[in-house]
């Protein structure tokens, strides 16, 4: 009898055993959570910060390989740089494997996911309206340049940033991704307008951006990609252009494309004195904004980087005062009644301008001007050869190649294709173009 | 808080079962007593020997001092009496019963592993005999283990044991090492299996507190890399070590079981008198194979040698004039020979009531890279104590520790085998100026290796405690309970010392940058600390009953409970001051690191087990787990297991056939088990956080690019084996096969999700993994005589590996190495996928034994270049190969319109198969043991050898500067090219063949014997590990892996010390 009061008693207790478990939560100190983040004007600026961080320290670099490597600003220095290399040949070399392409892609697309939470939770939870003008306004510069980005590379951008995984976005013409980057400055600058934005967010955010000149700008500019010339002649008119607002950089966050590209000369350089431009639109050898970009070194490549490029805590512009300068120009010959001599005047402003006059120090100083036939297509010309030069490396040519309908053979390629993983992962995805 | 559940159905009626069939028993009252002692052929008087009346339900256990007695229902006549239990072989003793009385004593002989009757411990407190597991568990017994004087258990266990495959990662004297049970196991989490050791869950991670610095690896994906935490245990300390291959063994263990089980059992004092051993080794380690280097006369452009000499000539294709040149080895600047000793003393004994093991340990071993070098003090005490009869504790204390004296891992580019691939060899590394300081070194300021060598430091401390604690009761006959307590505690340090360089190196190495040396750059410092402390508890109870005369019941409870907690420390910066060493001298401080994780987790089972006749043997189990890791609805597992084994020649029917003569054992066995991976995520990786940086003297709070799922659940393997055991000629030759089905459902996997949701990818349990194979071990003794014997063990593994299912039909890993590292669905784990040359119809790439292309079967350019495949991908791993078109720079061709970069499976780092010969020879005193590795059909990534193409150190450099191959034959690119020209992108190139065979183990032994009155024994012994490799690899050593431990990147050469080859001569004395 004992015997078997013993198996039962066993057999008890493993049942009790088997079915009864502890279990226990333990909370994360390391980050914080997503509800909390959202319900404290704090935590949202902290979220808005990080979208600095992201553009700064990863977009903007990705974006400067792949654009120069891809229009001939950049020569190769190391092909061991797979994407590089490749981006570098061109053509069919490119596709949807591309790394560098890929973290274009998703690094922009965060950025204008992480910018719409941002928004979102500004509008709801932040009471101070100057301070929810300030998010907002600081937000919408990065989702603006990030929809800008994905539009220069691809025909199409996704409609719905943030789109459920079980339902991907659909896709829209880059047109309608520029007049979102647009759009999404206009409502920016409505909240502005309604209250200014307060001293205490400017003081809660790194210091180098005016918000509402870059908003401008980029509204100009974005205009002037979706073809709005007039909505960008206004914009490009209400800039200060003697302001700057740069991504500054200290020696915690070093400057990316100085401490990978330039020191370590490893990765590309500058292709010469020529910007990569054809014959006829070659800047003078005299132009002071070639030293400006590049120095000369004894051993090859012999060009190589300076500018906003050559020291760890060199800070790098958002935009170039001349860039909105220069579509002003683009905007009057391209206007229904083009305005050729004024176009000629801002030109000529541009070309004789010192370094030292320029607010960010880049300067031609071609005391002669303009000096060719002032019609259209000739001042055209002009403003694509000194926008090519002013803004050498800042991601804005291919988008310039397409617009001034220059010729494939200037340019490596004209549209990217869109890389595996959104095509691998969302139906909508488009067709690859072929060049 | 506590959660009672309502049974399922299916639970209830399992238990229900087993309640039944016990209580359908009646019990009977004795009428002879059997009683008597047993002991060892040692002289110990073990404990826990079953002793039970031959095909009868009548027997007992031995109490502590090796005593039994019991009563039996049996009437006069001849029987036998079966002891079986730990350690010992079964031993059958014959006797009569004729009165109410009868005496019976046994000596036992201790057992040689492998053996039918031997007794293994899978997790529960009584063990179990061999010959009742429908499972295969291989044990290793110590003298096995050391002969190849190893400085790891798990180097030791190298080839040891079938189903494993045991990789060392890398040739340091503390190099990690990767152990494969049946396969990979996980994608996302790790597929290192589960340590304990005496019962203690011992943490075997690989804690990066050195190579800390952020663009270390570029934010790549490296892999684990570093030592793994097993390195703390010292082999000599361990008596077996016994490894469960999968979820059919394992499924006991549960959550934490899905990669296998290795058990190490350390060593235990018997009573006697104080046995001291004393041994001692010392080792000499060099350079097995040296690569040739470049050794052309010329070079392409610039200057001789200086801070303007091209150093990447060959992959600057727009340089064609030519510069006389000398040419150095480097290698001699980084390698060197190493010594290292090891030794041991350990004291044992004890009496019938207290026992005691002592051992103290100090390794230290150099590395053949100059200036490293690994020592570990061990200490170790087990001591186990009987109370009285029913009530014994064991308390085990090891305390370690290990300092590493480290360089730079090989992901970095200022690693000393990295320092050297990336120099073209024609600078005079050596010279220096006036000041003694060493001078940049060509256009690109890269380090000087003999500043790695000479002036950097790397050191990681480790300080381990590892304490057992158990108590064993028997409070009455037939049960027995067992407490187990097991407290890893660890803290390890790391510190990097990087002073300024006094040339010019750029700032991406920590240089001071292009042209200056930036003194608030020049130089760098860290110090890293990672603390763990993991507690685990495990109660057990056992109860044995005989159900009726042929049928005996094992029922088995248990619980167990583990806490981990985790913290990870990290201080860096650079532009140092002079001389301080400490990050205090840098004037930039780099954000560093603060890390904390914490999770438990707890689980109950119920094992039943029924014999019949010690023929049959049944096994059933239910295992209930949970973890703190995942979230409440995925929280609870339940796992289960049934195994069967059936000994053929153990019945009438066998006997009657007239094959036992020669015949001793046939066993059929059959095993099903499940596991998970209860600790398969991160201890929150379930929430979405924003993680905190500084930025802008602000701070960012960083979404994550993973869309968290608090939805995640747990992995889950599901095993099945089929196994034959087989042995004949009264046991000299024995044949095992184990046949399994190894299935991982709900497979975690970052998988992508489309960028434009706003994530990369998402957390998720959408994949499936698949591992099938059969292992054989076939040994043999084909002489015995008394003087002379000679035994050989064969182990063959076979395992094939298939992704199943991940979502997706291709996810791309970008590698530091630049590894093209995927996961295909319908192919194995981590192939390499990428660019390839192109072939035509029916072509075939092959290289020569320099590694340059075999040009038959490819297509060549006009200037008899290779050319990269073009096409058209229809799939993944379809496509359609489409020629050049005329055209394109100097007429070389361009690819057709529409034409892409195709892509295929270029190779597979898993093995198809390995295999392991090992002969040993007994000759009086004189054994000779040797153990030949094999390694056959696993690819090797070998960015190195295109490394040192593209730099100019190699030989096929050598080949295009002399003219031998046109200019541009490795890298075309060119200003005007578009489309690569030359073979340096295609990544086949860089695929090799891994296929190797090794001279694992050599030993050599004399055991002198007695010597004198205090020596009882002394042996000396002279061994070698890996002392010649047969293999077509074109780098150092196809064995080791830049992705360290790392479940997916496997197979890559990049930087990795080469595996040394090592002698020791040693002595062991025993007092």
């Amino acid at each position: 009898m004992k015997k078997i009061f013993n198996k039962i008693t066993v057999l008890s207790l493993a049942a009790i055993a088997l079915f009864a478990s502890c279990s226990k939560e333990y909370s994360n100190p390391n980050a914080a959570s997503q509800p909390d983040v959202f319900a404290s004007p704090k935590g949202i600026t902290g979220v808005a910060v990080s979208l600095q961080r992201s553009y700064s320290l990863g977009v903007h670099s990705a974006m400067m390989s792949s654009c120069g490597l891809s229009t001939n600003e950049a020569l190769i220095v190391n092909v061991g740089n797979v994407s590089e290399a490749l981006l570098f040949n061109g053509g069919a070399s490119v596709d949807g494997n591309n790394g560098l392409l890929g973290l274009v892609w998703i690094n922009n697309c965060k950025v204008v996911y992480d910018a719409n939470t941002v928004i979102d939770a500004a509008v709801r939870n932040i009471p101070d309206a100057g301070y929810r003008s300030g998010v907002i306004g600081y937000a919408s510069i990065f989702k603006a340049l990030a929809y800008g980005n994905l539009s220069m590379y691809w025909e199409s951008v996704p409609d719905t940033i943030g789109a459920p995984v079980t339902t991907p976005s659909t896709f829209i013409p880059r047109s309608q991704g520029y007049t979102k980057a647009v759009a999404t400055i206009d409502r920016a600058l409505a909240f502005i307008a309604a209250s200014p934005i307060s001293a205490t967010f400017t003081s809660d955010v790194p210091a180098g951006i005016d918000i509402v000149n870059t908003l401008q700008a980029l509204k100009a500019r974005y205009a002037l990609y979706a073809g709005n010339i007039a909505t960008a002649l206004t914009a490009a008119n209400a800039v200060d252009i003697t302001k700057t607002s740069v991504m500054n950089y200290d020696a915690l966050n070093p400057n990316p494309v100085f401490i990978t590209v330039t020191s370590s000369n490893n990765i590309y350089q500058p292709l010469d004195s020529t910007l990569g431009l054809p014959l006829t639109l070659r800047p003078a050898l005299t132009d002071a904004r070639i030293p400006f970009y590049t120095t000369i070194a004894t051993s090859t490549p012999r060009y190589r980087m300076n500018g906003f490029w050559n020291a760890t805590t060199r800070a790098i512009p958002i935009y170039l005062p001349d860039e909105v300068r220069l579509i002003r120009a683009e905007c009057l010959l391209r206007q229904a009644t083009p305005d050729a001599a004024g176009a000629k005047t801002i030109i000529d402003a541009i070309l004789q301008q010192a370094p030292a006059a320029d607010a960010l120090g880049v300067g031609a100083s071609i005391a002669a001007g303009y000096t060719g036939t002032v019609d259209v297509p000739n001042l055209l010309n002009e403003v694509y050869r000194n926008r090519c030069i002013e803004l050498f490396m800042s991601t804005n040519r291919l988008e310039d190649v397409r617009r001034f309908g220059r010729p494939n053979a200037e340019t490596k390629r004209k549209n990217f294709p869109y890389p595996f993983r959104e095509r691998d992962n969302n139906p909508n995805t488009p067709a690859d173009p072929a060049f | 808080m506590m959660k009672v559940n309502l049974m399922r159905t299916s639970k209830w009626k399992n238990l229900l079962m087993v309640f039944l069939f016990c209580i359908s028993v009646s019990a009977i009252v004795a009428q002879v007593k059997i009683v008597g002692k047993v002991s060892s052929k040692k002289g110990t008087q073990p404990d826990g020997i079953s002793v039970q009346v031959k095909n009868t339900r009548f027997g007992t256990a031995t109490d502590n001092v090796g005593n039994f007695a019991f009563n039996a229902d049996i009437k006069n006549g001849n029987y036998t009496l079966v002891f079986s239990g730990v350690g010992f072989e079964t031993s059958e003793v014959a006797f009569t019963v004729s009165g109410k009385e009868v005496v019976v004593n046994a000596v036992l002989t201790e057992a040689a592993a492998s053996k039918l009757d031997e007794v293994i411990v899978t997790g529960t407190s009584a063990g179990t005999t061999r010959k009742q597991l429908g499972s295969y568990v291989a044990t290793v017994k110590a003298e096995d283990l050391n002969k190849g004087v190893p400085s790891n258990a798990l180097q030791a266990l190298q080839g040891k044991t079938a189903g494993a495959q045991i990789t060392q990662n890398s040739g340091d004297p503390a190099g990690g090492l990767s152990v494969r049970l049946r396969g990979v196991s996980s994608v996302n989490s790790s597929s290192e299996p589960l340590y304990i050791v005496d019962g203690v869950i011992v943490n075997n991670s690989s804690p990066r507190v050195t190579n800390t610095q952020g663009n270390y690896d570029g934010g790549n994906f490296v892999g684990v890399v570093g030592q793994s935490r097993i390195v703390d245990i010292n082999p000599a300390d361990i008596e077996r070590i016994e490894v469960l291959n999968g979820a059919a063994a394992a499924a006991i263990y549960g959550s934490r079981a899905n990669a296998g089980v290795i058990q190490i059992f350390t060593k235990r004092g018997v009573s006697g008198a104080p046995q001291i051993t004393f041994t001692s080794n010392v080792m000499f380690s060099s350079l097995r194979k040296k690569l040739d280097v470049n050794r052309a006369a010329t070079k392409f452009g610039g200057p001789t040698d200086g801070p303007t000499a091209q150093t990447q000539d060959i992959l600057t294709p727009t340089l064609t004039n030519t510069t006389a040149v000398s040419r150095y080895d480097y290698q001699d600047l980084i390698f060197g020979n190493a010594t290292g000793t090891d030794n041991n003393l350990s004291i044992s004994g004890g009496n019938d009531n207290t026992k005691y093991f002592f051992s103290g340990s100090y390794f230290f071993n150099q590395g053949i890279i100059r200036n490293t070098d690994f020592q570990r003090f061990s200490f170790r005490s087990n001591i186990d104590q009987k109370i009285n009869k029913w009530l014994s504790l064991n308390l085990g204390l090891n305390y370690v520790n290990s300092n590493a004296n480290e360089k730079p891992d090989g992901n970095s580019f200022f690693s000393p085998m990295n320092a050297v691939t990336i120099l073209g060899n024609f600078h005079d590394l050596q010279s220096r100026d006036g000041l003694g300081n060493l001078k940049t070194i060509g256009n690109l300021g890269r380090v000087n290796p003999i500043t790695v060598i000479d002036d950097f430091k790397q050191k990681n401390t480790t300080n381990r405690i590892l304490t057992n604690f158990g108590v064993k009761l028997k409070p009455i006959q037939n049960l027995t309970i067992d407490y187990t307590m097991g407290i890893d505690n660890y803290s390890q340090n790391g510190t990097t010392f990087m002073p300024p360089f006094a040339y010019n190196v750029n700032a991406a190495f920590f240089g001071g940058g292009t042209t200056t040396t930036d003194p608030s750059l020049n130089g760098y410092a860290s110090a890293g600390s990672s603390n763990f402390f993991g507690i685990n508890h495990d109660l057990n109870a056992t109860y044995t009953t005989n159900l009726n005369k042929d049928i005996t019941s094992v029922t088995q409870v248990g619980f167990s409970q583990q806490y981990e907690r985790n913290t990870f420390l990290l201080s860096q910066g650079r532009g140092l001051a002079p001389f301080v060493q400490t990050v205090n001298g840098a004037s930039t401080i780099i954000a560093g690191s603060d890390s904390r994780s914490e999770l438990s987790i707890s689980g109950t089972f119920i094992q039943q087990n029924f014999k019949y006749r010690n023929q049959l043997f049944v096994t059933g189990a239910i295992r209930r787990d949970a973890s703190s890791v995942f979230g409440a609805d995925n929280r609870n597992q339940v796992y289960s297991k049934a195994n069967l084994s059936y000994v053929l020649s153990s019945t009438e029917y066998w006997k009657k056939l007239g094959v036992s003569k020669w015949w001793d054992l046939a066993k059929v066995r059959i095993a099903y088990g499940e596991s998970g991976n209860l600790t398969g995520i991160g201890a929150y990786d379930r929430f979405n956080t924003y993680q905190a940086s500084s930025f802008g003297s602000r701070t960012a709070l960083n979404s994550s690019s993973t869309l968290a799922n608090t939805n995640v659940g747990p992995e889950r393997q599901k095993e099945i084996e089929f196994g034959l055991d087989l042995s004949f000629l009264k046991n000299r030759v024995t044949f095992t096969l184990n046949v399994y089905d190894k299935k991982v459902n709900d497979m975690l996997l970052n998988r992508f999700i489309a960028p434009s949701t706003g994530f990369s990818s998402l957390l998720d349990n959408i994949g499936n993994l698949q591992n099938r194979g059969f292992e054989m071990v076939l040994t043999g003794m084909p002489i015995k005589t008394k003087d002379f014997s000679w035994e050989i063990t064969g182990i063959y593994n076979h395992n094939r590996n298939e992704v199943l299912n991940i979502g997706a039909s291709l996810i791309q890993f970008g590698t530091n190495g630049g590894a093209p590292v995927a996961l295909i669905q319908g192919q194995p784990a981590g192939v390499f996928y990428g660019t390839f040359f192109m072939t035509g119809s029916g072509g075939n790439f092959s290289k020569a034994s320099n590694g340059l292309p075999n040009h038959s079967g490819l297509v060549l350019s006009p200037a008899g270049i290779p050319r990269t495949a073009y096409g058209v991908q229809n799939s993944v791993l379809g496509y359609t190969q489409v020629d050049f078109v005329a055209g394109g720079p100097a007429g070389q061709g361009n690819p057709a319109p529409g034409s892409t970069l195709l892509r295929k499976v270029i190779g597979d780092p898993n093995p198809k198969y390995t295999t392991t010969l090992t002969n040993e020879f007994n000759y009086k005193k004189l054994s000779l043991r040797f153990q030949i590795d094999a390694t056959y059909g696993n690819s090797v990534f070998n960015a190195d050898f295109r490394t040192r193409q593209g730099v100019g150190n190699g030989k096929i450099a050598e080949l295009e500067q002399s003219g031998q191959l046109p200019r541009g034959y490795i890298s075309g690119f060119s200003t005007t090219a578009t489309v690569p020209t030359g073979i340096y992108a295609i990544e086949e190139w860089r695929v090799d063949d891994g296929s190797n065979v090794r001279l694992r183990e050599l030993s050599l032994s004399y055991s002198v014997g007695k010597v004198g009155k205090f020596l009882r024994d002394l042996s000396v012994n002279f061994s070698g590990r890996n002392l010649i490799v047969w293999t077509n690899y074109i780098g150092y050593d196809p064995e080791v892996n830049a992705g360290g431990q790392s479940t997916l990147l496997r197979g890559i050469d990049f930087g990795t010390v080469p595996i040394p080859r090592t002698f020791s001569f040693g002595i062991q004395a025993k007092f």
